[in-house]
């Protein structure tokens, strides 16, 4: 979001889903991410599914 | 619209049942008390019809323990009708799962083994009394309940598995 210098309520209205939810998103305390869901951040972000996610230990 | 309209006509009946033991609960109480202090001829119906004067004239002592016996289940019926109506209050049907309904479920299940458990005890008292010679003519209900508790507790622990699974489908985005 930083790199494509676009704001949470940017990226919000391009994907489709609420602020508390991308919030929800951002603070890591989603439980599971739907297909769709992902395929609208990265279209909007322009970027692929790897550049979003990270796996910690 | 149509549940809507069963649960307020249940909540209603609840009602009524949850009263209704209460005044069980207090007739059988105040005539246990008539009874012991003030006039014996109280057991004669002590609520209902229920005939306990050949009990106490047979033996005071278990006369006061299957009075108390019946004012303990009364209690804990009227209790568990109590817990029903609060799980009306409660109960939110765009919002069925919650932790608070499932709680209740679970205390439900648990006051229904309670009142199993006593009147168990309450019918095995009586029988002790009656192969003395004695006819008591008192419906505990133990097998009932004993059911309807394990049901209960199946139903709260489904309920326990659909608060879960409610909370991780609101955490998918």
């Amino acid at each position: 979001m930083a790199k494509r210098k676009m704001s949470l309520n940017e990226l919000s209205e391009k994907v489709g889903l609420t602020l508390s939810n991308l919030s929800i998103l951002k603070t890591g305390k989603a439980k599971a991410v739907r297909f769709s869901t992902l395929e609208a951040i990265c279209e909007a972000l322009e970027c692929q599914p790897g550049d979003i996610l990270e796996f910690v230990e | 619209m149509k549940t809507n309209i069963i649960m307020k006509v249940m909540n209603i009946i609840f009602w009524i049942v949850f009263i209704g033991l209460c005044i069980e609960t207090g007739a059988l109480l105040v005539s246990l008390f008539v009874t012991l202090f003030i006039n014996s001829n109280g057991a004669e119906d002590t609520y209902m019809g229920l005939d306990l004067l050949d009990l106490y004239n047979f033996n005071v002592e278990h006369y006061i323990g299957v009075a108390s016996f019946s004012i303990t289940l009364s209690a804990l019926k009227a209790y568990l009708a109590y817990l029903v109506i609060k799980l009306f209050m409660k109960f939110d049907l765009n919002y069925p799962f919650n932790e608070k309904t499932a709680s209740v479920i679970t205390q439900m299940s648990h006051y229904a083994l309670s009142i199993g458990v006593v009147a168990i005890i309450a019918e095995n008292y009586a029988n002790r009394i009656m192969r003395q010679g004695l006819t008591l003519q008192i419906d505990w209900g133990a097998e009932q309940f004993l059911f309807f508790a394990g049901i209960i507790y199946i139903i709260a622990l489904v309920f326990k598995k659909g608060v879960e699974i409610q909370s991780e489908n609101e955490l998918t985005i």
